[in-house]
C-alpha cells in the first residue's frame, strides 16, 4: 500500500516534469537566489568601501556569507514543504547547486593553503629585490571564484530555458576574464555585478512569476 | 487517463528507462571523456618528465596538444549530433553540463595564461574535474563518476601541501579516477546491457 503510494506520487512527478517542460517555464521561489546575490554584492561593495575609503572592519566581511547559510537552509526546507512533487527538474538543479556550494568551499581551502605557501616566496622576494612583486595572488582569486559562479549559473538557465540565469552564466564568465586585467578595486565591482546581474535580478524576475503562478493557480482551484 | 493506459509502474518504468537511455548515451559520448582524460594525463606526466626529468624550460609546451584534441571533440560531436535520433531531457540536461563546464575549462585557461602557467594551477582544474563527474554521477546514478569526482576534490585539497612539481602527478592522478576510469566503467557497463 506504502510502496503503490510512492509509485502514484512518482508518476505525478513525471507528469509534472513534462507540463514543465512543455510549457518551458521554471517556477521556483527565486528568494535564495536574492539573498545570495545580494549577499555577495554587498560583501564585495563593503570590501570595496574598506580599500577607498581607508577603514577596516573589526571582522571580514566574507563571513556574512556563513551567516547566510543560516537562512538558506529555512528557505530551502520551507520550499520543499510547499513542493508538491520533486521533478527531475529539481533533482538535477539539486545536485549542480550541492555540488557548487562543496566546490566554493573546496576553493576557499586551495586558495588560502596556496595563500599560505605563497606568502613566504613573496616577502623573501621583497627582501632580496627591495619592492614587492609584480605578482599578486590575490588579484587572481576572484576570477576563479567567478568561474564557479558561472557554472550552475548558466547550467541552471540553459535547462530551465530560463535567459536571464543563462546570460547571468556568461556575464561572470565574461567578468573572470576581464578581472584578470584589472586591479583589485575594479573586480571587487565586477564581482558585486555579477551576484546582481546572475542570482539578484533573476531571483527577482523568478519570485514574481512564482506569485503569478500561485494566483493563477488560486483561481483556478475556485 | 486511466490506470490501463499509464499505471504508476509503467511510470517509474519510464523514469528508470530515461536514466538508462541517458546513462547509455554518456557511454556512447565517452570518447570524450577518454579524449579528454587521456590528453589532460598525458599533459600531466608529460610535463612532470620534461620539466623534472629532462629539465626541459618550456615544459608546459606539452599542452599544446589540447588544440588537436579540441579539434578533434568537435568534429566527433558533429559526427554524433548527426545520427543522433532522439532527444532525451536527461541528455539534454548533461549536455547544458557539458558545454558549461568546457567553457569553464576555457576560461581558466585564459586566466592562467595571465596568471603565467608556472603557478600553482592543478588544484583549480582538478577542482573543475571533480565538479562535472560528481554532478553527472549523481544525475545517471552511476557511482564510479560520484566516488570519482569526490577524489578528485580529495586530491585537490591534497595537492597544495606538495610542490608544483607534484601537482603534477596529483592532477594526472584526478584525472585518471573522475575521467578515465569511470569512462571505461560505464562503456563496459552498456556493452554487457546490450
Amino acid at each position: 500500500m506504502d510502496n503503490n503510494k510512492i509509485d502514484v506520487e512518482q508518476s505525478l512527478q513525471l507528469i509534472n516534469t513534462m507540463i514543465n517542460k512543455a510549457k518551458n517555464s521554471f517556477h521556483d521561489t527565486g528568494v535564495g537566489a536574492m539573498l545570495w546575490g545580494s549577499v555577495i554584492a554587498i560583501c564585495a561593495f563593503v570590501k570595496l568601501s574598506e580599500i577607498y575609503f581607508n577603514y577596516r572592519l573589526p571582522f571580514d566581511i566574507n563571513l556574512l556569507t556563513l551567516l547566510a547559510i543560516i537562512p538558506q537552509i529555512f528557505i530551502t526546507l520551507k520550499e520543499k514543504k510547499n513542493r508538491k512533487a520533486r521533478s527531475y527538474d529539481d533533482r538535477f538543479l539539486d545536485y549542480i547547486w550541492l555540488a557548487f556550494g562543496i566546490a566554493i568551499f573546496l576553493l576557499i581551502h586551495v586558495v588560502n593553503l596556496t595563500f599560505a605557501a605563497w606568502a613566504p616566496v613573496s616577502s623573501e622576494y621583497k627582501m632580496l629585490t627591495g619592492h614587492a612583486s609584480p605578482f599578486k595572488f590575490s588579484e587572481f582569486v576572484l576570477p576563479l571564484f567567478l568561474i564557479l559562479y558561472g557554472i550552475p549559473t548558466f547550467i541552471t538557465g540553459a535547462a530551465c530555458k530560463f535567459k536571464p540565469m543563462f546570460w547571468g552564466g556568461i556575464f561572470c564568465w565574461l567578468c573572470s576574464i576581464i578581472t584578470v586585467y584589472t586591479n583589485y578595486q575594479v573586480d571587487l565591482l565586477l564581482t558585486a555585478a555579477s551576484a546582481i546581474i546572475a542570482w539578484f535580478i533573476p531571483g527577482l524576475i523568478m519570485e514574481k512569476e512564482y506569485r503569478q503562478a500561485k494566483k493563477e493557480e488560486a483561481k483556478n482551484y475556485v | 487517463m486511466t490506470d490501463s493506459s499509464f499505471s504508476p509502474q509503467d511510470s517509474l518504468k519510464l523514469i528508470q528507462g530515461m536514466i538508462d537511455k541517458a546513462r547509455q548515451d554518456m557511454g556512447d559520448n565517452s570518447q570524450h571523456f577518454l579524449l579528454w582524460g587521456w590528453v589532460s594525463f598525458i599533459g600531466c606526466v608529460g610535463q612532470f618528465v620534461l620539466k623534472t626529468i629532462l629539465h626541459y624550460p618550456q615544459h608546459y609546451l606539452v599542452w599544446l596538444l589540447t588544440f588537436p584534441a579540441a579539434i578533434i571533440s568537435i568534429v566527433m560531436g558533429q559526427r554524433q549530433h548527426k545520427q543522433k535520433l532522439a532527444v532525451t531531457y536527461l541528455g539534454e540536461s548533461m549536455k547544458h553540463l557539458w558545454i558549461g563546464m568546457g567553457i569553464s575549462y576555457f576560461v581558466l585557461s585564459m586566466i592562467l595564461t595571465r596568471m603565467g602557467w608556472g603557478t600553482s594551477i592543478f588544484p583549480f582544474f582538478m577542482l573543475l574535474y571533480g565538479l562535472g563527474t560528481f554532478i553527472s554521477g549523481k544525475f545517471l546514478q552511476f557511482k564510479p563518476f560520484v566516488w570519482g569526482g569526490l577524489m578528485a576534490w580529495v586530491l585537490a585539497i591534497l595537492s597544495t601541501f606538495f610542490s608544483y612539481d607534484q601537482q603534477m602527478l596529483f592532477g594526472a592522478a584526478a584525472i585518471l579516477i573522475s575521467y578515465i576510469i569511470p569512462a571505461y566503467l560505464i562503456r563496459r557497463k552498456n556493452a554487457t546491457e546490450r
